[in-house]
């Protein structure tokens, strides 16, 4: 019989159901089973293991012949072909970029500019908050 | 990847461009082409070596396009044949005692099927896939 809960009530720890491996649990929004999930699992490593099966098994391992085909030229370190956050938000990056330029340079990595600027922020609240 | 077993008789082939005057590829465009149809015995150009069977070079071999060669050679898994079309590819052609040149193709990688001509005929052509794909059954079968 599968449990029955409600969505967004919190069960104090001695009235939660105790759960079996082949029993459903129904939230209100789902339900959750860890033998369906198992069965999903051993389906899916089956049909990858098909498909990787029927591959071209003439490769000899450890060669030139595993490396990826670019048009004849050589594979580049992996490194040098990785696409690096800052291409994922250049856009961003440019379009902000009177900001950054600003931002960037005060960020200079040394404690005292940090204080400095702590105590000159502090200042002007200080007179912010008597005076005005 | 070969489907199923059943296609173990196709011949898929990369072709390589060795720094050919463009008309071997006018040629071997033609022999693809539905008057021929060769796609119907399951031969095709692929776009990579990695899945090819033959390669087709044409071009006698400049020397930018050496080390490319012989790589994209390497990336073929065996059995592998080679099919030279052209006179370039063969001997050099008109371009034998250039400064630029590294070919003849055969200088540079083992070739299995010459295909005269400048530029060979599609039929060549297609008579030169025939001898190659005789030439890998007999790989296959381990008696070459």
């Amino acid at each position: 019989m599968p449990l029955q809960t409600r969505a967004g009530i919190l069960l104090p720890f001695s009235e939660v159901p105790e759960m079996t491996l082949i029993e459903s649990l129904s939230t209100g929004t789902g339900f959750w089973n860890p033998l369906a999930w198992l069965i999903a699992v051993v389906v899916a490593a089956v049909i990858v293991y098909l498909i990787r099966h029927r591959g071209e098994p003439g490769y000899k391992k450890g060669t030139i012949q595993t490396v990826p085909f670019i048009s004849g030229n050589p594979e580049p370190d992996k490194e040098m072909v990785h696409v690096r956050a800052s291409n994922l938000y250049w856009g961003y990056l440019d379009a902000l970029k009177g900001y950054y330029d600003l931002i960037v340079p005060a960020h200079t990595g040394v404690l005292n500019d940090y204080m400095l600027w702590y105590l000159g922020i502090m200042a002007a609240l200080f007179v912010v908050v008597m005076f005005i | 990847m070969k489907p199923t077993p059943y296609f173990n008789r196709s011949l898929w082939a990369f072709h390589f461009n060795s720094g050919s005057c463009n008309g071997c590829e006018i040629e071997i465009v033609a022999a693809i082409t539905p008057r021929y149809d060769p796609e119907r015995f399951g031969i095709k150009l692929v776009g990579s070596p990695r899945h090819a069977d033959v390669l087709v070079v044409t071009g006698p071999v400049v020397k930018k396009m050496k080390d490319r060669l012989i790589r994209v050679y390497n990336q073929i898994p065996d059995p592998k044949v080679v099919m030279c079309i052209g006179t370039c590819g063969i001997s050099g052609g008109v371009f034998y005692d250039s400064y630029n040149l590294e070919g003849p193709v055969d200088e540079i990688i083992p070739v299995d099927v010459y295909v005269p001509g400048c530029p060979p005929r599609p039929e060549a052509i297609i008579h030169g896939v025939v001898t190659a794909l005789a030439k890998l059954e007999r790989l296959e079968g381990g008696s070459v």
